[in-house]
């Protein structure tokens, strides 16, 4: 009882986090507003681009239209869910010195910005939903359902491995702050990187046999393309199990990272007295 | 008449911004507008040199006027004209003889040595080599600023940024010179070089300057003549002296004693305003100053008598509470 | 003489543009090679997509590069020469635009031109590069063709202008929208492959109602001599109407400025 209520305190706090989160989007509506637009644009375009280039009862790189266009739909609707973050703010927020009055709080750091990732999280979901339904009355794409119950448990784990795989590289690039006040120049890379390695653009698999493979070793392709992937069931049960393994491997590594480096940017932080 | 400014009127229309979210999302179909008077039927006007000073408390309609003054908002009512030109206009040939500064605002590159900002005024301002050799001697050595041109501006303190936001604004001579809360946030010496420095480049150059800050020493060291406003009205315009006859015609005696004396004694001189021995001090109407002086002095065991003007900045809130 | 002077001066903002990128040596050399991952990468993406169907909508895989070349061509210019476009929000915001409309030179062409960034001079190369090795693969090349491309890029650039100006006005209008910028450079990005590949509606949404389709497919087609005349008198007409209009936003804008701002 008294762990539970302990434990409930705690959370308590993390809870508040993520409602500050929601109001601090409604606030700023109308940047959010646009800024959903403009990954609806950008859904719009690839979804044409498709749909186009993938005539009706037709195949390509192993896709049918129907295929492409629940991948293509899938991937935007999970990047909500995935790559919605608050991350960026954190090389800014060690940049600036407002480190220190975190550092005052009895609040976990990494435990405050998760948190606030979830805010976000909470509402670009919500925007892309709404959007999603208009999507559906307006053009009605040919979807694929996924009704088997295990491909559908396997998808919702991995897209829960992205999100911690997400916020870990994120964090990272955060810690740059501690050493440079470059923090947006390295994430312009990890931008470009995602958004062509990722798989939002194409399914990754239309490359050829050696890129992919060598995607297949790097943590983009399991923030998008591997949950996707096997929701549309083409993946095999020991594909799965590699992949689940790889990107648990990048965690475990990266989340050691962070650690190694949270450790030392926090002594010289401190020992400059900020 | 550089400057003359009549029946000027400055309205906002502002929308209401409501609370909750299906509020706001109704408010953003039907807006509800609210109009603000900042400035209402001000009128004055000011000869060539003259240095006057601005003063309100805050949202009192200083800066509202300061920016119809300098072109930045057409009047709602109203017609100004300053060196001959409508500010709103924004003729080149007028800006080139005016210069706004904002104190807490700032139009130097920050990540740059103080120089590359000034000489790029002086290419937007069209300075000729010769005038700007000149007016940069002249100035860095008013301002003493000469060994901050090098340095880059986000690594200035406070008043020397301030100082080289002057160099910046003043490189092409301007003859009118807005100043809005020039000293603002800065230390009690900087504040009284930056006086020292609007009154030399007012007297050497004969610049026409309107000046708002809400120090009163300010305005009180630099400016012969103050409009004051509140909630947009003018509630005065002439010469600081005069104000101080007519708003607070009275001069407090400060008074230390040798021994204790009962207080009864004093009170009918004038009004006690604080008694702690050995100190007294009391105001006197001003035509009976001279009376209650010598009384105090005979018939009282006095060490020290000062008098005193009132406190201006006391007198002036008297008249906003009003 | 106007144009003399304004030309020193953008000479000089330009310069002290440079002085402060320079300052961030790490950051902007980062920027300069992410930009050109992102060539390459697309680049990648096209020659596989191309590959495999060995024509996109029936152009060849030389087209398709010279498509992608003049988008990056036209997608460069801007953000050289009007990089400042994209700080104009914090200038309204922290109130320096007071500073730039009280000084006595054009605040639109200090809005536009007061922050050109020199490195993209780089990527500028690189599309100048890949236009010639991807016209010189195309079947027929006439002079006409050549005239109307460059008469064509040209006109993207007014209309390009044009929209920037829009977006400066909105940054006027409203300090709420902080990416307006970015909403023009999605839309053109879909101008990287030629806009036929897009079904309909997209298509004519493209052509006509965001010039996406005038800006960057048509000089391209018109080079590889499919544009009729007809649309070329249309694109112009086109360039020209945005940017009279996009004036009378910039003059709404000001006015708009001068009445309420506090």
């Amino acid at each position: 009882m008294l762990l539970g209520a302990c434990l409930q305190n705690k959370m308590r706090k993390y809870f508040l986090v993520i409602t500050n989160t929601w109001n601090e989007i409604l606030t700023y509506r109308l940047s959010f507003i646009l800024w959903r637009l403009r990954t609806v644009l950008q859904l719009l375009t690839i979804y044409f681009l498709w749909s186009s280039l993938i005539p009706h009862q037709k195949t390509l790189f192993g896709y049918s239209q129907s295929l492409m266009l629940t991948y293509v739909i899938g991937t935007s609707f999970i990047s909500s869910i995935v790559l919605s973050t608050r991350t960026h703010e954190i090389g800014e927020n060690i940049n600036s010195g407002n480190l220190s009055a975190f550092l005052a709080r009895p609040i976990g750091y990494f435990g405050y910005w998760f948190a606030r990732d979830m805010g976000d999280k909470l509402g670009n979901i919500t925007f892309s939903l709404i959007e999603l339904a208009f999507l559906f009355f307006l053009i009605n794409p040919p979807l694929f359902f996924q009704t088997d119950v295990i491909y559908l448990l396997f998808f919702i784990t991995t897209i829960f491995l992205g999100i911690i795989l997400h916020f870990c590289i994120g964090s990272l690039l955060g810690m740059i702050g501690f050493w440079s006040p470059e923090v947006w120049a390295p994430r312009f890379i990890f931008f470009i990187l995602i958004g062509f390695f990722a798989g939002s653009l194409f399914p990754l698999d239309i490359f050829p046999k050696p890129i992919f493979n060598l995607l297949q070793f790097m943590p983009f392709s399991y923030l998008l393309f591997f949950p996707l992937k096997i929701y549309l069931g083409q993946l095999s049960v020991p594909q799965i199990m590699q992949g689940i393994s790889i990107s648990l491997v990048w965690i475990i590594f990266l989340s050691g990272c962070l650690y190694f480096v949270w450790r030392k940017g926090l002594k010289m932080y401190t020992a400059y007295g900020n | 008449m550089i400057i003359s400014v009549s029946h000027l009127s400055k309205y906002y229309q502002v929308y209401k911004k409501e609370p909750g979210l299906w509020r706001s999302v109704s408010s953003f179909f039907a807006r509800k507008y609210e109009t603000i008077k900042a400035v209402e039927d001000i009128s004055f006007s000011i000869t060539e040199g003259e240095l006057v000073g601005f003063i309100g408390p805050n949202g009192a309609g200083k800066t509202t006027t300061l920016k119809c003054l300098s072109g930045l908002l057409y009047p709602t009512h109203g017609s100004i004209s300053v060196l001959g030109f409508t500010p709103y206009e924004r003729k080149y040939a007028y800006l080139k003889q005016m210069s706004l500064v904002m104190g807490q605002k700032n139009q130097l590159w920050w990540d740059l040595p103080v120089i590359e900002s000034i000489e790029l005024y002086k290419e937007i301002y069209n300075v000729s080599d010769n005038e700007y050799k000149k007016s940069l001697l002249e100035l860095t050595e008013l301002l003493e600023v000469k060994d901050l041109l090098r340095v880059q501006v986000k690594k200035l303190s406070l008043g020397e940024r301030m100082k080289c936001e002057l160099l910046a604004a003043l490189i092409h001579r301007p003859k009118v010179l807005f100043l809005d809360e020039p000293t603002i946030g800065l230390d009690v010496v900087m504040q009284k070089k930056l006086r020292e420095f609007i009154k030399e480049y007012n007297k050497r150059y004969k610049a026409t300057i309107m000046l708002t800050s809400h120090y009163m020493r300010d305005v009180e060291a630099l400016c012969k003549r103050v409009i004051i406003i509140n909630h947009g009205k003018m509630l005065y315009d002439g010469e600081l002296l005069e104000l101080i006859k007519k708003h607070a015609p009275y001069k407090l005696i400060k008074v230390i004693l040798k021994e204790s004396i009962n207080i009864k004694r004093i009170e009918q001189l004038g009004e006690v305003l604080h008694f702690s021995y050995p100190e007294f001090i009391l105001r006197v109407d001003h035509k009976k100053m001279g009376q209650a002086a010598t009384k105090i002095l005979e018939e009282f065991p006095v060490e020290d008598v000062t008098i005193e003007d009132p406190d201006m900045e006391y007198v002036i809130r008297g008249m906003f509470t009003k | 003489m106007e144009i003399k002077r304004y030309f020193r001066l953008w000479l000089l903002f330009t310069r002290l543009t440079t002085m402060v990128a320079f300052q961030s040596r790490f950051g902007a050399i980062v920027f300069l090679f992410g930009k050109l991952l992102r060539f390459l990468f697309f680049l990648l993406f096209i020659v596989v997509l191309v590959s495999k169907t060995q024509t996109l909508v029936g152009y060849s895989i030389w087209q398709i590069v010279f498509f992608f070349a003049t988008f990056n061509l036209i997608d460069t210019i801007p953000q050289l020469l009007w990089r400042e476009v994209y700080r104009f929000r914090s200038y309204v915001v922290s109130g320096f635009f007071d500073y730039i409309i009280t000084k006595p030179i054009s605040p639109l062409f200090r809005s536009l031109f007061g922050g050109s960034d020199i490195l993209d001079i780089v990527m500028l190369i690189i599309s100048f590069i890949f236009i010639f090795f991807s016209a010189a693969k195309l079947e027929i090349l006439t002079l006409m063709g050549i005239i109307s491309f460059c008469a064509l890029v040209l006109n993207a650039m007014v209309i390009s202008l044009a929209l920037h100006i829009f977006v400066l006005s909105i940054g006027i209008l409203t300090t709420e929208i902080d990416n307006a910028i970015m909403l023009y450079r999605d839309l053109t990005q879909m101008g990287r492959l030629p806009i036929d590949v897009y079904a309909q509606p997209l298509r004519g949404f493209l052509t006509f109602i965001i010039p996406v389709g005038i800006m960057i497919t048509f000089p391209a087609k018109a080079i590889m001599g499919l544009l009729s005349w007809q649309m070329l008198i249309f694109s112009f007409a086109a360039g020209l109407t945005f940017f009279i209009l996009s004036l009378f936003c910039w003059n709404f804008a000001l006015k708009h400025y001068a009445s309420v701002s506090s």
